[in-house]
């Protein structure tokens, strides 16, 4: 197990590292863009980039030939060039001190924001800014990652850079279903997950317990209580983080539940409830100010230390005639509700208040649209409640594997 | 069509553990007859729109069930 690289139970694909130096040192052309139905493929694309030095472009596997064109207008980039092989690798140790001690010159990570609307926004990064957060060492040696992001994501390529700097076991856990998914935790020993609250909503019930995990990361989302209690019973001997994180920036803020603490006021500030980040830790993306506005609102725990809650995306508030009501707060009441697994809030268009709230919600109970409303009165304002509540098989994701708002 | 009014009328109604009622005429008005607030407008609204397709408060304030009717009537 120590020397495998990745796998997946679903594909049935298991790679060791011999397997990986094997297949770079057979590697003789290269392209710029990445776009593969594999996630192998995907890292070991981008551990070639690194190695010689080469930009990459992630393209999630879904992207269409049509979107791609239209987000990347320079077709020469997907040429593929005669990259002369003389990497003289011949053990894990010795790919990972490459990859480590290579003077990057030329090499950047172009990503894709995951926007709901309108194209996904480019954002590019160094070697420097998108490994910043990650955290080489003895002790790490040993762990072996459920992968449960998109691998072209920002997320996703913060475990790549962990697991792959430490030498560690990747094992997918994305797109795998509840039962791969447990037969991977069990079948590999997996010691860390780092995932979207839903996908730990969505893939885990109460009545299993994976004892071998002793990391559980999670963020993209808001983190409630109630998926914390959850995650304490599944993982019992796992410490549980929760990551603010931007495609922009990467990792910023962790913590043990759903506060923040803010330690370097210079770079991460609080204004009208908006969190700003300094530019210095942005990566490059068109941005000239100096100051980033995040659009995530947040409320102030405590002034010493600055310690912060999450309330929502300023954007993803709906407006009710007037009335600003928070999707998360509706959802967080839903989910409450005894029989109710798992629900997404929207807003529809309204000629009459503007936009109108909506709910999908999934149930495992037989519970009626009145008796969800009655639950709902008791804990939240009229105008806040769902006036058109939907029953769902499936709660629709996007492609970052958060809560589609549609 | 009246009969598919009603019944999403008491939907809006009962959704608001408000009172349903039995019929409907022509000249009853949707707040100060039958009750609706705001919300419950928004709501008849949207349930018109989803079942006939066309949005009664498009271009106007709609205050009685004839006027409903006349709207879907034009469809």
């Amino acid at each position: 197990m120590k020397d495998l690289f990745f796998a997946n139970v679903h594909t049935k694909e298991e790679i060791s590292w011999n397997n990986l130096i094997e297949d770079i040192l057979k590697t003789t052309t290269y392209s710029t863009f990445a776009h593969y139905s594999n996630y192998y493929q995907y890292f070991k694309h981008l551990i070639v980039s690194l190695l010689i030095d080469k930009p990459i472009i992630l393209f999630d596997s879904d992207f269409t030939e049509h979107e791609i064109n239209n987000l990347i207008k320079d077709s020469n980039l997907r040429n593929e060039i005669f990259c002369f092989n003389n990497f003289n690798i011949k053990s894990k140790n010795e790919l990972i001190h490459k990859i480590v001690e290579n003077n990057y010159k030329h090499w950047n990570i172009v990503l894709f924001t995951s926007g709901t609307t309108g194209l996904p926004k480019m954002v590019k990064h160094t070697y420097r800014t998108i490994t910043r957060n990650v955290r080489v060492s003895e002790k790490h040696m040993n762990d072996i990652w459920g992968f449960a992001y998109n691998a072209t994501h920002m997320a996703g390529i913060q475990v790549f850079f962990q697991a792959l700097l430490n030498g560690n076991t990747m094992v997918q856990l994305y797109n795998l279903s509840p039962n791969d998914i447990k037969e991977s935790i069990l079948k590999y020993n997996i010691t860390h997950i780092s995932a979207t609250p839903t996908f730990y909503n969505l893939n885990f019930s109460e009545d299993s317990i994976f004892y071998s995990v002793k990391s559980i990361t999670t963020g993209g989302e808001r983190l409630n209580e109630k998926i914390i209690s959850k995650l304490k019973n599944i993982f019992p001997n796992a410490k549980i983080y929760n990551i603010y994180a931007l495609t922009e920036a990467g990792s910023l803020l962790n913590s043990k539940d759903d506060k923040f603490v803010i330690y370097d006021p210079e770079k991460i500030k609080i204004e009208n409830n908006v969190l700003y980040i300094h530019r210095s830790l942005l990566g490059d993306f068109n941005f000239c100010d100096e100051w980033y506005n995040t659009g995530d609102i947040v409320e102030i725990i405590n002034n010493n230390p600055l310690t912060i809650r999450f309330i929502a995306r300023d954007k993803e508030l709906i407006n009710v005639g007037g009335f600003k009501v928070n999707p998360y707060e509706v959802e967080d009441a839903l989910k409450h509700i005894n029989g109710i697994v798992d629900a997404v809030v929207y807003s529809k268009k309204s000629s009459v208040l503007g936009n109108i709230v909506c709910a999908d919600v999934l149930c495992n109970i037989n519970i009626s649209e009145q008796e969800i409303r009655r639950e709902l009165q008791k804990v939240l304002q009229e105008y806040k409640i769902p006036r058109i509540i939907n029953f769902v098989k499936e709660i629709k994701l996007n492609r970052a594997s958060k809560i589609q708002r549609l | 069509m009246e009969k598919q009014i009603l019944e999403i009328i008491n939907t809006v109604l009962s959704n608001r553990g408000k009172a349903t009622i039995n019929e409907i005429h022509s000249n009853m008005k949707l707040r100060e007859d039958i009750g609706f607030d705001s919300l419950d407008l928004a709501e008849l609204t949207v349930r018109i729109e989803a079942m006939f397709n066309i949005d009664i408060f498009e271009d106007g304030n709609v205050n009685t069930i004839g006027e409903i009717l006349t709207k879907l009537s034009k469809k």
